[in-house]
């Protein structure tokens, strides 16, 4: 169902919710730089560039505690987290790379474990995607199957038009349950002419033949070819929107800590090292394998979709330029049928 | 006031760089080449190590050649073949952090072919790396370079040098800015830079200068610094951080290039070498010292704060 | 000499103290074989030189709840390692600059030179400090900063938990 929201409504939307004690969560500057983060009032909003960070730590938070414990005397009391205190909450300016990454992480946090922290959040969050009209070139949506207009993951999905508002494409219940409280804001699709959405230069890639091609090459000069330079950084794993790999570590004192859940990234080196000291992925280019064979190969194989939206954002930051879609492209090119 | 870095002659030094990795490694002089090659994206440039002299003609640079390629000689990165003596190709302020190594017995200069270039300054950030080398856009590092021109290589491209625009040093301003705060407003201007930090390491694993095995804040026995990227844990981290650099870090300003969170970590680090040079009368330059000034002393040293 | 000490609401300063054990440690004794009085906030921890003192330590007092640190070692020239003291003072003087620069008060920070003789010392560096530190308050810092999550972690703040429970 489609239907419009002025820019002025939209504010008025959010604002709305925002007094009524729902947490609003929507690109903002924080300390000089445009992150997700809970907004004080929508004029705070900033739409027009893809967040550093992904939306992804609106479910998966950078650091989260699951439990706590103290000790007196020979007892150990532990107190778990209970997920039901999490906030409701509203997602919102979601573009189409990191919405379609949400139902990714579905897969993987309700697949054989349910991770109550995960689809607690889920379930208590609406999304509000927004329609891409900016793209760099480092952008890829397209390549692996995605468009700047697409409403994956999205509850309410918003189209920019030309006189600043936006027509609404209702995804979901949720979705539904949003404009159906706030009615009064949304108008008849009037004349109204969207903006042409961006158009990511990067042709498509033929995921499945990708895949086939990394089925057959774990061990290939590819690996060292393109990530002997790798610096061994998380860097493109946090700021992806699709990369779960977490950390559980035990801070406090002997007395009293917290257990707690944090990012970590493959490209560690001590990701995979093991106790007796042994590190099945000892070098660098093998620990960025993984990166691909998890995103291109291992998910597909579990899961049947691709772990990669496109957003570029590791494109952009990764320290020494490694370009995942450069080398899906070299790998597109090489693959035999 | 000329706004736009006049950076003319790169041109002419990529050609120089590609016909000399071809001769030295053609020759044998060398067995490797560290330099610059480029991406896919418009402009982007990256690092890479050549081995023939057929890939010579990969070699590149340009103004997004901002990598301080030393990271790639030290024993942090285990994964790049050594044998023999190695060409790299230096920036000034890469050329400091090269020396550094050599004093800290970590590098032998006569296995390195040392290929100097005359740089006019690099971009600050390579998230968009076609844009302009105007005032605007020039790493801040480049606004207060005294090192335009490498001393001591095997290798300058005969080139001459621009003329740059004179233009106040950025850091020097923001460390006086915070330097006359309160504490407490100082410990809040951090607070929200480090709230931001996500431990992705990138500003370690890029540091020349981080080439510790086993680094402080990869070890749980004890456990110094806690690893969450929470408020706390970040702080320690880049106090650790920049302790860890005092002395040692020549102003490459990787780190601060690399964040993906934007925290100003150069900023720690020149207020640590402005510091170690009103204490100690210490520089990092293009001069090989046997002892930093953090594992050196004097007996005259002050004492003006110890009761 | 504290009245306020029997008001058992009052702030009592916690002090930690790094010292070397051949001077201080051995000062620190002298001042309680002399039945010399200190105030009792000061917990002393012992390292074979100031030298070991690595200011991640300080840094972990500050951080586990620490209001005051004092590091303390042998007299210039007088270290049992012949330079650990040289180095530590190096060290520490640039460290206490980094630490300032973040926006940490020093006046939380002390360093002395305490040998095996100056029991006296001893009690004065401690006592002042002590006094200082309990004028300025408790350290707030850096436990305020370990109750802080990032937004996405954070979940039981009061006004969310409100919000939450208004729903």
């Amino acid at each position: 169902m489609q239907t419009y929201i002025s820019h002025h409504n939209f504010h008025t939307l959010l604002d709305t919710l925002i007094t009524g004690g729902i947490r609003v969560v929507a690109p903002r500057l924080t300390a000089g730089t445009l992150l997700y983060a809970p907004l004080g009032e929508s004029g705070d909003m900033v739409l027009d560039q893809l967040p550093r960070r992904s939306a992804k730590e609106a479910f998966f938070p950078v650091c989260e505690d699951i439990l706590s414990y103290e000790k007196g005397g020979q007892q150990v009391r532990l107190t778990d987290v209970e997920p039901a205190t999490f906030p409701v909450t509203v997602l919102v300016g979601v573009r189409p790379c990191d919405a379609a990454a949400i139902p990714v992480l579905d897969a993987v946090f309700s697949w054989d474990y349910k991770d109550e922290f995960f689809l607690e959040r889920r379930r208590k969050t609406t999304v509000i995607g927004i329609a891409c009209t900016t793209a760099d070139d480092a952008c890829f949506c397209t390549a692996v199957g995605l468009s700047p207009a697409e409403t994956k993951g999205s509850d309410l999905f918003l189209t920019p038009v030309a006189d600043g508002g936006y027509l609404c494409d209702i995804c979901s219940e949720k979705g539904e349950a949003l404009v159906a409280d706030g009615s009064s804001l949304f108008t008849e699709l009037g004349n109204v002419t969207p903006l042409p959405f961006a158009s990511p230069a990067v042709p498509a890639f033929d995921l499945k033949k990708v895949k086939g091609w990394l089925d057959g090459h774990f061990e290939d000069p590819l690996w060292d070819g393109t990530a002997l330079r790798c610096v061994g950084c998380g860097a493109c794993a946090f700021v992806c929107p699709a990369c779960h790999c977490f950390d559980i570590v035990d801070e406090g004192t002997e007395k009293s800590g917290k257990r707690r859940k944090s990012w970590d990234a493959c490209g560690f080196w001590k990701f995979t090292h093991h106790a007796s000291g042994h590190n099945p992925r000892d070098k660098q280019p093998k620990r960025y394998r993984n990166r691909i064979m998890h995103k291109f190969k291992y998910y597909d194989d579990k899961f049947g979709q691709t772990l990669c939206t496109g957003c570029g954002r590791c494109v952009r930051i990764c320290p020494v330029g490694i370009d995942i879609a450069a080398i899906v492209a070299e790998i597109d090119g090489m693959a035999v049928e | 006031m000329n706004n736009t870095i006049d950076i003319s002659h790169y041109a002419a030094i990529a050609d120089s760089i590609r016909a000399e990795a071809a001769r030295i490694l053609e020759q044998g002089v060398v067995t490797a080449v560290v330099a610059y090659t480029t991406g896919r994206r418009a402009g982007s440039v990256q690092p890479v190590i050549i081995t023939a002299a057929a890939e010579a003609e990969r070699l590149t640079f340009t103004a997004a050649s901002v990598n301080n390629l030393a990271v790639y000689l030290t024993k942090a990165k285990k994964d790049i073949p050594r044998s023999g003596r190695i060409g790299i190709v230096v920036k000034g302020c890469d050329l400091k952090a090269l020396v550094g190594l050599m004093g800290e017995s970590q590098l032998q200069r006569d296995q390195l072919y040392l290929i100097g270039i005359p740089c006019a300054g690099v971009l600050a950030s390579t998230v968009r790396p076609a844009e302009a080398l105007i005032a605007a856009t020039l790493a801040p590092k480049c606004r207060e370079c005294d090192a335009h021109l490498p001393e001591g290589c095997d290798y300058v491209p005969a080139v001459s040098l621009p003329s740059a625009p004179t233009l106040e040093p950025s850091y020097a301003a923001e460390i006086a800015r915070l330097e006359a705060l309160t504490p407490a407003e100082r410990w809040a201007y951090w607070k929200e830079q480090f709230a931001k930090c996500i431990k992705c390491y990138a500003c370690r694993q890029v540091c020349p200068f981080c080439f510790c095995e086993q680094c402080l804040c990869d070890r749980n026995k004890p456990q110094m610094v806690d690893t969450t990227p929470r408020p706390a844990g970040n702080t320690a981290w880049h106090i650790v951080r920049a302790m860890h650099l005092a002395g040692r870090c020549a102003g490459c300003a990787e780190c601060e290039r690399v964040c993906p969170m934007d925290i100003p970590l150069n900023l720690l680090n020149r207020k640590m070498a402005k510091e170690l040079k009103e204490l100690f009368d210490y520089e990092a330059g293009f001069a090989v010292h046997e002892k930093g000034p953090l594992n050196s002393f004097m007996e005259k040293d002050d004492q003006s704060f110890i009761k | 000499m504290h009245p306020e000490k029997n008001n058992s609401s009052a702030f009592e300063p916690k002090i930690i103290a790094f010292v070397c054990t051949w001077c201080t440690y051995a000062g620190a004794d002298l001042a309680g074989t002399s039945r010399m009085q200190y105030p009792s906030n000061v917990r002393v921890l012992k390292f074979p030189c100031t030298g070991r003192i690595d200011p991640v330590f300080i840094l972990k007092a500050f951080q586990q709840g620490a209001d005051g640190v004092l590091v303390s070692g042998c007299h210039p020239g007088d270290c049992h390692y012949i330079a650990g003291n040289f180095h530590a003072r190096r060290r520490f003087a640039a460290f206490r600059k980094l630490l300032e620069f973040v926006g940490v008060d020093l006046q939380r920070l002390q360093f002395s030179w305490v040998s095996a003789a100056e029991g006296g010392k001893w009690v004065d560096v401690v006592t002042d400090l002590t006094e200082t530190v309990r004028a300025l308050g408790p350290m707030t810092e850096f436990k305020e900063l370990a109750l802080e999550e990032q937004w996405s972690g954070a979940l039981t703040t009061p006004e969310l938990k409100e919000a939450y429970l208004q729903i």
